[in-house]
């Protein structure tokens, strides 16, 4: 049994947790052209762009011999469910047997997680699925701290680019890592690789801080948001996003005796606007403009597929919202044309506003 | 005090039910004149350009009630059905409105309808008239009883075979109900139209698609029409379905149409950037097929050119027409279709 996924953000997670069961796993490419060509192609032409990207990639998971699929069911009322059944339908029309497997939240639908489960541990003893599962979080929470310290670094680094191919670099040492002690001592080696980047010291007033909020897919997946983190960091500012797979884990799939998640925050944040929660991350997307606003950020980069229903309603929401929050917010769509030619004079107007913004506010004060 | 209702979107599904309920309550309401230029217009000016013409526009209804009434109806609905949701723009619809119409924020009335049925009179989704137009509990529960009364026999209607244009018609101008159309006549052309209320019988919309099916005497059955059951048997066979409780009523009308022998063709009306009607579409013509049924999709937007669409309308109906006569009415190929079966090969 083969087994894909689709691609979103740093897949050698997915990979890793399906290698260490022992399951022979085929790694999408990264999405490009060809996968938005073919998405486009066979995907209902509405359909919002992650579905199409979607399509593509396990039109060229399918074409490298994947027997069965394995998805998350995304997130509430929106991408659930249904596109699992839409993909097998079109991959079965193009003469591909395949299977879909989705897993939901297991705190909205237990019998039929458990069942799938079971399906992906296969032989196994629970106490080795559990023992994959665990080290799998382990290294998902190790790669999502190393993102976030890159992410900061890249704004302020001596040579152009050595942060992100850093990050290349602590990638494929964290993706040979087969046991716990393994990976604390790969852990030891990438901090230590990114403690050397030389970095150029810049006053705490200058620093420019920029999150980036929107759809899940569009926010993790750099193939499809024209590498946004990159272009800010080049740019100078320091990124973060409203979506890491360890959030998403520990709000879907961990349970849930912690008290107040941090999503739950979030939520209530975004209450103002959208009052409940409408599919998708739209709620999610308003609460963390008022939470990065909190939090003293400079601005927010709104990223929103193409045909995206609940984005919409933000983007709808975004102009009053923005005045009333007194925070700058650039709401980008995207689509398979969309080029960072296209965009780059836009973002580049926007981070000018902001530091024309932020100078005003330095020397008033001073 | 005066309650405006949009005449948009589900209006066309609700409306009896609204209008009863406000008249027992003794509440002055306003209805918005039928779609225009001039409200299209406005619709186009307040919301963002990608969004789906249905919303564009409500928010064009709402804009041009909003010097004529202190509280517009702007429901939130979130779902008429276990499990299933409306499209997110439904249920984030009185957040998008607030945030773009002047002068919406302080006048909107929104009932939050999350029912388990198509029935929306549980009084707990009206906690808000209590509060804000002052009526008692009791009041209201009397009348959300008598407003889904009213609402049933209306549904009655649309089951007995009629077009909610002459539904209306009769309600509102006294008009007699024209005869349902037998399926005797072996020549007769029967189509299913799938669409959405707001699309099909929004005249400005649909460039009044209804009046020119029958106009080339053309039985239509839409999806308002069958029966809720019915509806569901027909996708029975998928694992999941949609999300979206009226994209799937629509989805399964279309498998219905597809099994139903004295169903000629299908007629799809949908909106340009609807994600959801974008998926029945593809869902229905992956399966077309195997039904042997003309099937044609035609879209409308704030620019749809009328005389075209009618003309592809004409043609498509002439081509079914042909068809009928070469076979003599021998409707012999009902053997080929199971009404239930599972052959939509899942
Ligand atoms: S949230 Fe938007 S992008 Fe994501 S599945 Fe829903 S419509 Fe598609
Ligand atoms: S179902 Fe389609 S037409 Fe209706 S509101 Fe949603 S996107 Fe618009």
């Amino acid at each position: 049994m083969k087994i894909t996924f689709p691609y979103m953000g740093t897949t050698l997670a997915y990979k890793k947790f399906l290698d260490l069961l022992g399951h022979e796993t085929i790694s999408p490419p990264k999405p490009n052209q060809r996968t938005f060509d073919l998405g486009v192609k066979y995907s209902p032409e509405f359909a919002c762009f992650p579905l199409k990207v979607i399509t593509g990639s396990y039109l060229e998971a399918v074409e490298q011999g994947a027997e069965v699929i394995v998805t998350s069911g995304g997130h509430g009322p929106c991408r659930a469910g249904f596109y699992g059944e839409l993909h097998r339908k079109i991959l079965h029309s193009m003469g591909y047997d395949v299977d879909v497997i989705v897993i939901d939240s297991i705190r909205r639908d237990f019998k039929t997680v458990m069942q799938n489960i079971r399906r992906i541990k296969g032989k196994n003893s629970w106490r080795k699925l559990l023992w994959a599962a665990r080290l799998t979080y382990r290294l998902i929470k190790a790669l999502d701290d190393f993102e976030m310290q890159i992410q900061t670094k890249a704004a302020y680094e001596v040579s152009k680019g050595d942060c992100w191919r850093t990050w290349d670099k602590i990638q494929g040492i964290l993706e040979n890592i087969w046991t716990d002690r393994e990976l604390e001592a790969a852990q030891k080696r990438c901090q230590k690789i990114i403690d050397q980047i030389p970095i150029r010291e810049v006053p705490e007033e200058e620093k420019i801080r920029i999150g980036i909020v929107g759809e899940i897919y569009v926010v993790m997946e750099s193939s499809v948001n024209m590498q946004i983190e990159k272009v800010l960091g080049d740019f100078g500012c320091e990124v973060r996003r409203s979506h890491y797979l360890s959030q998403w884990l520990d709000d879907n799939v961990m349970p849930k005796f912690l008290g107040k998640s941090r999503e739950e925050e979030i939520l209530k944040k975004g209450e103002k606007y959208i009052q409940i929660q409408i599919g998708g991350h739209a709620k999610e997307t308003m609460g963390h403009i008022v939470d990065y606003r909190d939090q003293g950020f400079d601005g927010v980069i709104h990223l929103m597929p193409f045909g995206c229903l609940p984005e919409l309603v933000c983007q709808s929401i975004m102009p009053k919202a923005m005045e009333e929050l007194n925070i700058p917010v650039l709401t980008i769509a995207l689509d398979e044309q969309t080029g960072i030619a296209n965009n780059l004079t836009r973002i580049e107007a926007f981070i000018d506003l902001i530091k024309n913004k932020k100078r005003k506010r330095i020397s008033r004060a001073g | 005090m005066k309650v405006g209702i949009p005449k948009a979107l589900l209006y066309y599904y609700y409306y009896p039910f609204w209008k009863k309920l406000f008249e027992v309550l003794g509440i002055e309401t306003i209805v918005s004149s039928s779609t225009s230029k001039e409200i299209m217009d406005k619709g186009i000016e307040f919301s963002v350009p990608e969004i789906c013409v249905p919303i564009k526009v409500f928010t064009g209804h709402v804009a041009a009630l909003i010097e004529k009434a202190d509280y517009i109806l702007v429901p939130r609905m979130v779902s008429i059905l276990k499990d299933e949701y409306f499209c997110p723009k439904f249920m984030g619809l009185p957040d998008m409105i607030r945030y773009t119409v002047p002068g919406a924020a302080e006048k909107i009335l929104s009932p939050s309808i999350r029912s388990e049925s198509d029935s929306i009179s549980d009084p707990k989704h009206y906690s808000e008239f209590v509060d804000v137009l002052g009526v008692s509990a009791k009041e209201l529960r009397r009348a959300l009883k008598e407003a889904e009364k009213e609402w049933q026999r209306f549904r009655m209607l649309s089951k007995q075979g009629h077009v909610l244009s002459d539904i209306y018609r009769f309600l509102e101008e006294k008009e007699e109900l024209p005869e349902i159309t037998k399926e005797e006549d072996p020549f007769q052309v029967t189509i299913g139209l799938l669409g959405y209320v707001y699309n099909i019988y929004d005249e400005f919309v649909s460039m009044n698609i209804i009046k020119k099916l029958k106009e080339l005497g053309v039985r239509i059955i839409t999806f308002e029409m069958l029966d809720e059951g019915e509806i569901f048997r027909s996708i029975r066979f998928m694992r999941k379905r949609l999300f979206w409780t009226f994209s799937n009523k629509l989805l399964g009308a279309g498998y219905f149409f597809y099994n139903n022998p004295s169903v000629d063709g299908l007629i799809h009306v949908t909106a340009f950037n609807c994600g959801p009607d974008s998926l029945i579409g593809k869902m229905l013509e992956l399966d077309s097929g195997q039904y042997e049924k003309p099937f044609m999709t035609i879209r409308v937007d704030e620019h749809t050119g009328e005389g075209h669409l009618l003309t592809r309308v004409e043609a498509f109906v002439d081509m079914i027409r042909r068809k009928k006569i070469k076979m003599r009415g021998a409707l012999n190929h009902e053997n080929n279709f199971s009404i239930y079966g599972n052959n939509a090969g899942l």
